[in-house]
């Protein structure tokens, strides 16, 4: 696969030293990753393990588990519910509609498929307040969204739907999760060899059996990793959590957010790593059932 | 051209009317008047006017030009290296590229706090290197792709064979042949540079964003004007960005081929 033919074709010093070199590099060398593992082992591990730390030592530099006790209790309780709840559902939505945009993306090629690509990209990112902005002028009450779909007499208003409150926000959420969907599936989708349904047709199957004896069976554990990734996505969203709520709803990273932020005074000083952690640890949870599920589709085929 | 199946060109549509009906209304809305009657252009020359506009906007630019050099010196020449000869750890490369997605930014913002040096936590520079650890996932995936793409292995024998070392082989054969991947990832960074809110709002440092947010609160139309011209921006450049190096590579019509 690697190097054997082309150095047979070439002739010459630089060639067998670049043959040793690629085999130095298969069998003992790891330099060219040093680099990458120093800078993520800093700014992403030493952080996490630095909370960690923080969060299971006391006020008086013992070791002590007494502020996760708190989690369970009273409004973080709440929190860490209704956050699981929000991400539990956007992440089924999404992945759904998101695994059906990138079978219509795969369907399509050149400058129609990077543009879509990178539009995916920026869409995944957005966030915040101008994305809580553009869904007001659009979803609010004086929305023109609204206003249009009022004019076809369907009042989105009618029933107990506020953009402030879980269903608006799962509707928010998915102008982001459902393209980031889109990055994470579309993968999986472009594997799927040509040849399978060409062999399908041949067999006879129409398209719905294709999908449902081929297909399905066959993406199935990647779109449910991509859902776990979807849910720990949604489980972390904050700037926008927090331009669409008024403290209504509570979520995990907002009371982080107000800890930090200075304005609520805690009785464990270290209640904000401790809640920081639990975030770390239901996310962890997505992160070890997705790689489980990695590892069951790759043992299979 | 080809003939899409109904479902595809309704999933398309469906799409279409998702994402863009909150960029048009709120479109519509940043062109209303004084107090909302009629349409005229005050909201967007009120952003201008705004004290900190061109400071906020000059910092969340510079972080970006940073961010944008440090992800590349980094990321660039790892995935190279995991293409030619660190197959074996691409695993483990593609295991830490996924957890910035999945471990939340709030955290990473408290354990900055906690873990970083004081030095660094008194400058704003701070942000860049976290946002390399945010953008990692997008920009790793978008170069694995870009050298997939391309005979790596060909062209860096072929090169090696002609007498260059590794650092012009990197710069005038690999750089060039990935250069539209490289824009793609380029792209993705300095959009969720300009656009972060979380880590520079809980590190207590003034950016766009969070001065967007503080200026929101003052003038509803003038922030959604503001909105706006970010992501109508934003998009002009993903436009600019998806065309031009099509362009280009059929101008020179080398490297298609391989």
């Amino acid at each position: 696969m690697m190097s054997k033919t082309g150095t047979a074709a070439a002739v010459g010093n630089h060639s067998s030293g670049l043959t040793a070199f690629l085999h130095k590099c298969r069998t003992t060398s790891f330099w060219g990753i040093v680099p990458f593992l120093i800078f993520a082992g800093y700014f992403l591990f030493w952080p996490i393990f630095s909370i960690a730390k923080a969060s299971i030592t006391d006020n008086k530099h013992h070791i002590s588990l007494g502020v996760y006790k708190l989690l369970f209790t009273g409004n973080y309780r709440e929190a860490f519910i209704s956050s699981f709840k929000l991400s539990l559902f956007s992440a089924l939505l999404a992945g759904v509609l998101g695994a059906i945009l990138a079978f219509a993306i795969s369907k399509t090629s050149g400058a129609v498929k990077s543009f879509t690509n990178s539009a995916a990209g920026v869409l995944a990112n957005t966030g915040g307040v101008p994305l809580a902005f553009m869904f007001v002028a659009a979803f609010g009450q004086d929305g023109l969204v609204t206003k249009i779909l009022l004019f076809f007499h369907w009042d989105i208003y009618a029933g107990s739907f506020d953009l402030g409150n879980f269903w608006g926000i799962l509707l928010v959420y998915c102008f982001f999760q459902i393209p980031l969907m889109v990055i994470i599936f579309s993968p999986a989708v472009e594997n799927m060899k040509k040849e399978w349904a060409e062999a399908s047709d041949s067999l006879g199957a129409n398209s719905f059996q294709f999908f449902r004896f081929v297909t399905a069976p066959i993406l199935f554990p990647a779109f449910l990793s991509a859902t776990l990734l979807l849910f720990a996505s949604a489980f972390s969203a904050y700037a926008t959590a927090r331009a669409m709520t008024i403290g209504n709803l509570p979520l995990v990273p907002l009371v982080i957010g107000t800890l930090v932020d200075g304005n609520v005074i805690p009785s464990e000083a270290n209640l904000g790593d401790a809640l920081a952690m639990g975030m770390v640890f239901v996310s962890g949870l997505a992160i070890v059932a997705y790689l489980g599920l990695l590892r069951f589709s790759k043992g299979r085929s | 051209m080809k003939k899409y199946s109904p479902l595809t060109i309704i999933s398309f549509l469906f799409a279409i009317i998702f994402f863009l009906s909150p960029l048009i209304a709120a479109g519509e809305y940043s062109f209303r008047g004084l107090n909302g009657v009629g349409h005229s252009l005050i909201n967007y020359t009120w952003i201008i006017h705004q004290s900190g506009f061109y400071n906020n906007l000059a910092v969340s630019l510079r972080l970006a030009l940073v961010t944008v050099v440090l992800v590349m010196v980094l990321l660039v020449p790892t995935v190279v290296y995991l293409h030619l000869g660190g197959r074996k750890w691409r695993r483990l490369v593609e295991f830490f590229c996924l957890i910035p997605i999945v471990i939340p930014v709030v955290s990473l913002a408290i354990g900055a706090q906690v873990a970083m040096p004081k030095w660094l936590q008194s400058t704003s520079y701070e942000l860049c290197f976290f946002y390399v650890i945010v953008a990692m996932p997008y920009v790793y995936r978008a170069l694995d792709i870009g050298l997939q793409s391309i005979p790596l292995q060909t062209l860096v024998e072929a090169s090696q064979s002609l007498g260059a070392n590794w650092f012009t082989t990197l710069r005038r054969v690999i750089l060039p042949a990935i250069a539209s991947a490289m824009t793609g990832a380029l792209f993705i960074t300095i959009a969720l540079t300009l656009g972060e809110y979380t880590l520079a709002s809980l590190l207590h440092f003034r950016t766009f964003p969070t001065w967007v947010t503080n200026v929101s609160q003052e003038n509803i139309l003038g922030a959604v004007a503001l909105s706006v011209a970010t992501l109508v921006g934003a998009w002009l450049i993903l436009l600019l960005l998806a065309f031009i190096p099509k362009f280009k590579r059929n101008r020179k019509g080398v490297l298609v081929h391989g």
